[in-house]
């Protein structure tokens, strides 16, 4: 599968004008996209857009301009909708249960974001939305993959988006899953505390079979679900035996010190050339957030620039053409996504 | 790439919890839809639905959980699931193999617990033993747990349609490579939440629902669960086969967030789509399940697309009138059911009809009949347009 | 409530309950038709107007089909309510 286009909105610089040397800081340690002036969106359907609807949409429509007749919509979304589901269920508690306004409830479920990408490009092809938490968007890849083995011909838009809505951001607190302490972005690694920053975002793709033109090409997945990083060590020696060495180790490590030795134990079976880089201060931790190390990894095996923030140790000039992302979400759901340059 | 078998079925809904409960209940014209007791809700007692009479301490019980935070929803996919995998005679390699996939569906996940989301969504300190299982995923990965699986594990939510494209995943994985098996299926189950989120777009019958007919004026939610084993055709030495999955298509009708097209070209597009992949004709298919919810919409819709592809449509029915609409849910227990029906050579009827919608002049099966089918079609159309249509076909 | 208040207190309810962005009461004219190609409402629109007529006026339309009659355009509106409300 090879990925031809890609546009993301998220907290940082990454969408119109796009600056990847700068990092926006979290506030209150929440990474908030910066949502930029719709101008493709009819406002009698942006209206109606939840948050996650917004820069799904929002994010797509630079690739729906470029390619008219897209075989189909692949989405990955863990969170997308909750911030409606809540305002809707507030609506329930408010009112007991009396006469409600439908909007809310129609924009809550995941599956609006690809509806409403669709629907924007009056698309009739395959549409679907996978909500495997912190796989989801692997999962969606994999779709993605499969179904260009069936359709050879076909072009696929193919995301990943997540959004931090009270609701969400509350019972992931509850659980544990975000520091205690005030965080600044820079120092996100080097505290080994439990729990990490909050991050949001969308990410897009066109995808399909052919080389010619592309950035890069999706050369495996795997996914894997368990607690045991020897598991974990031993699956990506599994995969890198058979998918080969990768100039660039990008590693979601995210300073939760819990979950910290799976990011070591796979690092530990790198050899020493690797260059070893890092996302979740740019991105924040959520479900989706391998989307947007996608859309980074086609930036830089594009430009074959790697802004110095992202390097764990001292920056490099080495030239690279694969890159290895792993990435774990909550310890329990793990992915490895090998990429060359196409 | 061989076919894709079906070699084991669970399925509980509104009318058993089990496959012979079910097709009991199938042959006598049984309906599921009736005031609800278990939902906590205004409306339990003033709508009907298609309501599991069973406590969840009782699926608890039968299936042996006892830790806490286990939802509904999770209770009645595993009491589905254990009876699919059972019925597969599956043992433990098969379970614990890399090889393995579960794709789960779901639209409620664990939202059914809508008292405890509002506390937890707000709560300053204290969670309840809930604030991981509300998401559709939990669902699965709970599944995951009980069984042990280590392969491709995935969550779909495409609303109605969600268990339609799980079934789908599953096929594909497994023509793919990625999955020597795989588990498929969907859950929904009752909640505030969703019976309000209806009765706000103003679609729910105040009464039974009946589907295809000019009176209809609603539909009634159900809940239930459904997993099928599917298994490759290499691998059927001396296993018992329900069917194969033959055909199957994911369309969008691109129109509007909850309604379907005039001239219904997602569904349209799902059928046709799907006959392709079978390399069916229109006269092949032996029956159709359809989605039909008794909405004024889906109906009228659903019927206008079946009559631009089959000159003659073939004898169809909607599950729905029995056991409500399950939501998530519903393509596989429709599947189920259909798969139950094609493997006696028998077909259930839709209840509650009485007059054609004027437009069409459709009439649904009313009485049961002895029919050797040899390919069904099962339709499931959802929110957001995402339409899916599955063939299956005796092996 | 003089009439004129009323028409503007109502299309202030419906562009928040609508969402509609970018508009202002000036922007929504009396007799424009409010479905269809006048302000481009649809079918989800008439529910939310009907709850808007409960919540705000304390008028219950039963039978949302009832409800595109009444909501043909702010003078429709204005007009029913002025002779239905309760608050």
């Amino acid at each position: 599968m090879f990925v031809h286009q890609s546009s993301c909105i998220s907290p940082q610089h990454t969408f119109g004008t796009t600056d990847r040397e700068t990092v926006v800081a979290p506030e209150n340690n929440i990474l908030k996209v910066i949502e930029p002036k719709y101008d493709g969106i009819p406002l009698n359907m942006l209206r109606r857009m939840g948050k996650a609807v917004r820069i799904g949409v929002g994010a797509a429509m630079p690739l729906l301009r470029q390619k008219q007749n897209l075989d189909g919509i692949i989405i990955g979304t863990a969170n997308g909708g909750m911030e409606d589901c809540i305002k809707f269920l507030n609506q329930v508690m408010e009112y007991d249960e009396g006469r409600l306004t439908p909007t809310n409830f129609v924009q809550s479920t995941p599956n609006a974001i690809a509806a409403q990408v669709g629907l924007t490009s009056v698309n009739n092809g395959y549409n679907i939305t996978h909500v495997h938490r912190g796989l989801a968007f692997e999962n969606a890849m994999l779709d993605a993959m499969m179904m260009l083995n069936d359709n050879p011909d076909a072009t696929y838009l193919l995301g990943g988006v997540d959004e931090v809505s009270s609701y969400n951001y509350n019972l992931e607190r509850l659980d544990g899953w975000y520091k205690k302490e005030k965080i600044d972005g820079k120092d996100l690694y080097a505290k080994q505390t439990n729990g990490s920053i909050a991050g949001e975002g969308s990410a897009m793709f066109l995808v399909n079979n052919k080389s010619a033109g592309a950035i890069l090409k999706v050369q495996a997945i795997q996914m894997l679900h368990t607690k045991d990083s020897v598991e974990v060590s031993s699956k990506l020696n599994e995969f890198l035996e058979k998918w080969g060495h990768h100039d660039v180790f990008f590693s979601g490590e995210n300073g939760d010190a819990r979950i910290q030795s799976f990011y070591d134990g796979c690092e530990n079976l790198l050899n020493g050339s690797v260059t070893k880089l890092h996302f979740k201060h740019f991105t924040g931790e959520h479900p989706s957030a391998t989307a947007m190390a996608l859309w980074l990894a086609c930036n830089f095996l594009e430009t074959q620039k790697i802004p110095g923030h992202f390097f764990k140790g001292n920056p490099n000039q080495n030239p690279f053409k694969s890159i290895l992302i792993y990435n774990t979400g909550k310890g329990m759901q793990h992915s490895f996504i090998s990429l060359t340059k196409s | 790439m061989g076919r894709v078998f079906v070699t084991g079925m669970g399925v509980i809904s509104a009318i058993g919890d089990s496959l012979s409960s079910s097709r009991s209940a199938l042959l006598k014209g049984v309906s599921g839809i009736a005031p609800a007791d278990l939902v906590q809700s205004k409306y339990a007692g003033t709508l009907r639905f298609g309501e599991v009479k069973m406590e969840n301490e009782k699926l608890r019980e039968i299936s042996g959980v006892n830790r806490a935070g286990v939802t509904r929803t999770s209770l009645l996919a595993l009491h589905a699931m254990n009876d699919a995998v059972r019925d597969s005679g599956w043992d433990s390699s098969f379970l614990n193999s890399y090889d393995t996939a579960l794709i789960g569906a779901s639209t409620v996940g664990g939202m059914c617990q809508t008292d405890e989301l509002y506390r937890d969504a707000i709560s300053e300190t204290n969670g309840s033993a809930y604030t991981s299982s509300y998401d559709c995923a939990s669902v699965t990965l709970f599944l995951r747990e009980q069984l042990g699986v280590k392969g491709v594990t995935n969550t779909i939510n495409t609303a109605c349609s969600s268990s339609a494209n799980a079934i789908m995943q599953g096929v594909q994985l497994i023509k793919n490579g990625f999955a020597k098996r795989a588990i498929v299926g969907g859950v929904d189950s009752l909640a505030k939440f969703t019976i309000n989120g209806f009765n706000s777009l103003g679609i729910l019958s105040p009464g039974n629902c009946r589907p295809f007919d000019k009176e209809r004026n609603g539909l009634n939610l159900g809940e239930g669960a459904a997993f099928l084993i599917l298994e490759r055709e290499e691998d059927m030495k001396n296993k018992k086969v329900y069917a194969t999955v033959s055909g199957y298509c994911n369309s969008n009708d691109a129109f509007h967030p909850s309604s379907l097209s005039e001239n219904g070209e997602g569904p349209y597009r799902a059928m046709k789509g799907a006959m392709e992949k079978a390399a069916l004709s229109p006269g092949d298919i032996g029956f159709i399940s359809t989605h039909g919810t008794g909405t004024e919409n889906n109906d009228e819709v659903e019927s206008k697309a079946m009559m631009r592809i089959f000159n003659n449509v073939p004898p169809f029915a909607s599950s729905k009138s029995k056991i409500g609409h399950t939501l998530g849910a519903s393509a596989a227990v429709e599947a189920v059911f259909s798969i139950i029906g094609m493997q006696h050579g028998e077909i259930y009827p839709s209840l509650n009809f009485n007059t054609p919608i004027e437009s069409t002049g459709l009439k649904p099966l009313t009485v049961h009949q002895k029919l050797d089918v040899k390919h069904i079609m099962s339709n499931s159309f959802g929110f957001g347009g995402n339409c899916a249509s599955l063939i299956f076909s005796k092996a | 409530m003089e009439r004129e208040q009323l028409k503007t207190e109502l299309k202030q309810h419906i562009i928040k309950y609508l969402n509609l962005l970018e508009k202002t009461p000036a922007d929504i004219i009396d007799d424009q038709p409010l479905f269809g190609d006048g302000l481009g409402l649809d079918s989800i629109d008439s529910i939310e107007l009907v709850v808007l007529l409960e919540r705000e006026y304390g008028i219950k339309i039963n039978d949302p089909k009832d409800g595109r009659k009444i909501f043909t355009s702010i003078n429709t509106m204005v007009d029913y309510i002025i002779a239905n409300r309760i608050k």
